[in-house]
C-alpha cells in the first residue's frame, strides 16, 4: 500500500509562515567531483523562526549550511540571505550572521577570552558584555586555555561565539553536540530567547527531540535531496496516526482498503494501520466488528522520522 | 578596525617560537662574528722566514729588476736564490747558485716593463754542504686560497661576513620561515578553525594577505636585528673601520626579497595542499634546491649560469658589504616574483572549498 503523497514533489512547496524571507535557497546543487553533496535544494527560512534541518549523517546538512555561508563553492543554484548573494556578498552576510560549525577547533594554546575577543572583533563588535554574559550563563571559564577544555566546554565556546555579536541570523550545525542534558536545556532556552528577540535561527540536528522542542518548522533531507519542509504539527498531522485494533475474531484485510489508510498489517486478530485521513470512515468500519482493544497514537517526530527513513526512503 | 587582527592573533599564538628563533639567530650571528679574529689568524699564512727577506722592485729606464736582501745566516758559506711561481718551489723557474756571503743582497734583472708575480727563496749553503732556508718573499701582495678560487678574501671582515650569508644563513632562516609560512595556513585547516574564522566578515584575500604580512614583517624584523647585531659585533672585534654600518645593515636587509619569495612559495603550497607535512616538504625542497643549485653554480666552473635560475643569486650581499652599488633590478625582480606567487595563492584560495 502506498503512503500519502506528502513527500512528493508537489508537497515540496515552501510553507510560508511569515512575510520576510531571511534565507532564500533556489535550486542549490553542490557536487564534489562525481559525488553529490546536495541536489536542487529549494528552501526558505523566515524571519523570527527556528527552522530545524533534519537528516541522517551524510545527508547533506553541513554541505547546505557551508555552501550558504560561502565556505563551499556552489555548483549551481542561488542562495540569497538578507536579499544578498551568498557568495558575491558573503562579507555583508557574515556581518549579520552568527555561525556554529558542527566540528571546529581553535588555537589550543590561547585563552578562551583571547579567542572570543578576536572573533568578536572580526565581526566589528567591541562590546564584550554579551560575550561575558553568555559565558557566565553557560558556566564557561574564559580564562582557561582552549586546549585544556573538555569537549562540552569547547562546544560552549562555539555557542558563545555564535551568539555574542548579537546578529540577525544564527546558523548552527548540531548545536548541542557534546553538551550534557542540563546544558542542552540552557541552549534551548537561549534559542527560544533569541527567537523571541526576532532573531532567525537555522539549525541542523539529528536529535529529533531537540528539533521537536525548539523548532517551528522542520526540513528533512535525505541522500542530498530535500524531502519535506513542514510545520512540525502539520507534519505530524499529515503523517497520520497509528491505529492498533485487537478484534475478537480475524477480519478481512480488504475491509480497510480505502483512501487514507496505509501500511495495513494483520497479525492474527491484531490489525495495525496508519490513518492519514478519513478517520471517521475507518471508525465506522471498525464499529461493525467486535473490538477487544484499540489505541490511536500520534507520531512523535522521532517515530515520524524513523518511519519515514525505514519505509519511505525509496518512494521518491 | 579589523585590519591586523589576524596578524595579531598569529603573533599571540606564535610569539614564543618567534622569540626563541631570534635568540638562536642572535647567538649564532654574535658567535660567528666573535670567531673572526681567530679565523683571520688561521688564514694568515705567512711565507716561511719572510721576516728575514726583503724584496724591492727597481725600475730602470730600459729594464726592471728585483733587489733581494736578507739577514745574514750564521755559518753560511754562500747562498742560493730560487725564483718560482708558487711557494713550494718544487720546479723553480730560475736558480742562482753561489751568491757570495758578503753583502747579503742580490739583484735579479727582468726583461720588459713589468715583473710577473714571483716567489723568491734565499737558501744558505753551509760549509758542510747542507742547505737551509733563510726565508721567502714575493714581489706582490699574496692572496689566500679562497681569493684564488672565488676572488674574495675571506680573511677580510667583508669576505668573512659574506661566508655567513652564502653558507648556512639562507638555510637557517629560509627553512624556519618556510616552515612558519606553511603552518600559518595549514594549522588553520588541520586544527579545524578555518571554517570558523572565515565565517566571520573577513575576506579570504585579507586573511591570506595578513598571514603573508605577519611572516614577512617578522622576517624583516629578524633581519633588522641581525643588521644591528652585525654592527655591534663587528665593532666589538675592532673592524668597523673596514666595513660600513650601512653595508652591514643593507647586506642583511637585501635578503628580505629572497625570503619573501620563499614565504610566497610556502604559502602557495600550504593553500593548495592543505597539509602541513606535504606543504613543508614542498617548501623545503624548493629552498634546498635553490641553495644547492646556487652552491653548484658557485663551485663549478662552467655551471655558473645555473645561478641565474636561483632566487639567491639576486641577493647581492657582496656589493652591499664591499660598498658597491646594488642592482635595483634584482630587488624589484624578487618583489615581482613574490607578488605573482602570492597572487596565485590568492586566486586558488578564493575559489577553494574550505574543508572540514
Amino acid at each position: 500500500m502506498k503512503r500519502s503523497n506528502i513527500f512528493t514533489s508537489k508537497s515540496l512547496r515552501v510553507i510560508k509562515m511569515k512575510d520576510e524571507v531571511v534565507m532564500e535557497i533556489r535550486g542549490l546543487t553542490k557536487k564534489y567531483g562525481d559525488i553529490v553533496g546536495i541536489k536542487d535544494l529549494d528552501l526558505d527560512v523566515y524571519k523570527g523562526e527556528i527552522l530545524g534541518f533534519l537528516g541522517p549523517n551524510g545527508a547533506g546538512k553541513t554541505t547546505t549550511i557551508r555552501t550558504c555561508l560561502g565556505l563551499l563553492q556552489k555548483t549551481s543554484g542561488d542562495v540569497k540571505i538578507f536579499g544578498l548573494d551568498s557568495h558575491k556578498d558573503s562579507i555583508e552576510i557574515r556581518q549579520r550572521t552568527g555561525y556554529l560549525p558542527g566540528d571546529f577547533g581553535m588555537y589550543p594554546d590561547l585563552k578562551v577570552k583571547t579567542i572570543l575577543r578576536y572573533l568578536l572583533s572580526q565581526s566589528g563588535v567591541s562590546d564584550e558584555s554579551k560575550m561575558k554574559e553568555l559565558a557566565e550563563r553557560l558556566e564557561l571559564d574564559i580564562n582557561r586555555k582552549y586546549g585544556n577544555l573538555s569537549k562540552g566546554n569547547k562546544q560552549k565556546v562555539g555557542l558563545v561565539q555564535a551568539f555574542m555579536a548579537d546578529q540577525d541570523l544564527i546558523i548552527m550545525d548540531e548545536p548541542t553536540s557534546g553538551l550534557d542534558p542540563l546544558m542542552q536545556q540552557k541552549c534551548y532556552e537561549l534559542l527560544r530567547e533569541e527567537k523571541a528577540k526576532g532573531k532567525t535561527i537555522f539549525m541542523s540536528s539529528h536529535i529529533l527531540a531537540e528539533v521537536e522542542e525548539v523548532c517551528d518548522r522542520v526540513a528533512i533531507i535525505r541522500n542530498a535531496e530535500l524531502q519535506v519542509v513542514e510545520n512540525i504539527d502539520s507534519l505530524k498531522e499529515k503523517m497520520g496516526k497509528k491505529l492498533v485494533i485487537e478484534f475478537e475474531n480475524s477480519v478481512d484485510p480488504t475491509l480497510f482498503s480505502m483512501k487514507g489508510v496505509e501500511d495495513f498489517e494483520m497479525d492474527g486478530r491484531k490489525a495495525t494501520m496508519i490513518v492519514t485521513s478519513n478517520l471517521d470512515e475507518v471508525i465506522k468500519k471498525i464499529s461493525k466488528q467486535n473490538v477487544v482493544n484499540m489505541s490511536l497514537e500520534t507520531f512523535s517526530l522521532e517515530q515520524l522520522f524513523l518511519t519515514y527513513y525505514s519505509r519511505g526512503g525509496n518512494e521518491r | 578596525m579589523k585590519i591586523g587582527k589576524t596578524m595579531l592573533m598569529e603573533l599571540k599564538d606564535r610569539w614564543k617560537g618567534f622569540v626563541l628563533f631570534i635568540l638562536v639567530v642572535v647567538l649564532l650571528v654574535g658567535g660567528f662574528v666573535q670567531a673572526y679574529p681567530s679565523f683571520r689568524e688561521a688564514f694568515d699564512e705567512g711565507l716561511e722566514g719572510s721576516e728575514n727577506v726583503e724584496v724591492e722592485v727597481l725600475k730602470g729606464e730600459e729594464n726592471i729588476s728585483v733587489m733581494l736582501s736578507w739577514k745574514e745566516f750564521e755559518d753560511a758559506e754562500n747562498y742560493s736564490i730560487l725564483v718560482g711561481e708558487s711557494p713550494n718551489m718544487m720546479v723553480p723557474l730560475d736558480i742562482v747558485e753561489g751568491v757570495e756571503n758578503t753583502y747579503h743582497e742580490y739583484v735579479l734583472g727582468f726583461d720588459g716593463d713589468d715583473i710577473p708575480e714571483r716567489y723568491f727563496a734565499v737558501v744558505a749553503v753551509r760549509s758542510d754542504g747542507e742547505r737551509e732556508l733563510v726565508g721567502m718573499e714575493t714581489n706582490f701582495e699574496r692572496r689566500t686560497a679562497f681569493q684564488e678560487i672565488w676572488g674574495i678574501d675571506y680573511g677580510d671582515i667583508q669576505g668573512f661576513l659574506s661566508l655567513l650569508w652564502s653558507t648556512w644563513w639562507v638555510l637557517l632562516i629560509g627553512l624556519y620561515i618556510g616552515y612558519i609560512s606553511v603552518n600559518v595556513i595549514t594549522k588553520d585547516y588541520e586544527e579545524d578553525r578555518m571554517d570558523l574564522i572565515l565565517s566571520k566578515p573577513i575576506s579570504r584575500k585579507q586573511y591570506l594577505l595578513e598571514k603573508f604580512m605577519v611572516v614577512s614583517l617578522y622576517t624583516l624584523s629578524v633581519l633588522v636585528i641581525i643588521g644591528l647585531l652585525l654592527i655591534v659585533s663587528v665593532a666589538s672585534v675592532g673592524e668597523l673601520d673596514s666595513v660600513s654600518s650601512y653595508g652591514l645593515m643593507s647586506s642583511s636587509l637585501l635578503s628580505w626579497p629572497v625570503f619573501l619569495v620563499m614565504i610566497s612559495v610556502s604559502m602557495l603550497a600550504g593553500v593548495y595542499l592543505e597539509s602541513s607535512r606535504k606543504a613543508v616538504g614542498v617548501s623545503f625542497i624548493f629552498i634546498l634546491t635553490q641553495y644547492g643549485i646556487n652552491m653548484v653554480g658557485d663551485l663549478t666552473e662552467g655551471l655558473e649560469y645555473l645561478k641565474t635560475y636561483t632566487i639567491i643569486n639576486y641577493w647581492d650581499y657582496e656589493s652591499a658589504l664591499f660598498g658597491e652599488a646594488v642592482s635595483a633590478f634584482d630587488v624589484v625582480f624578487l618583489f615581482v616574483i613574490s607578488a605573482l606567487l602570492v597572487g596565485s595563492a590568492l586566486m586558488i584560495f578564493e575559489r577553494k572549498d574550505i574543508p572540514v
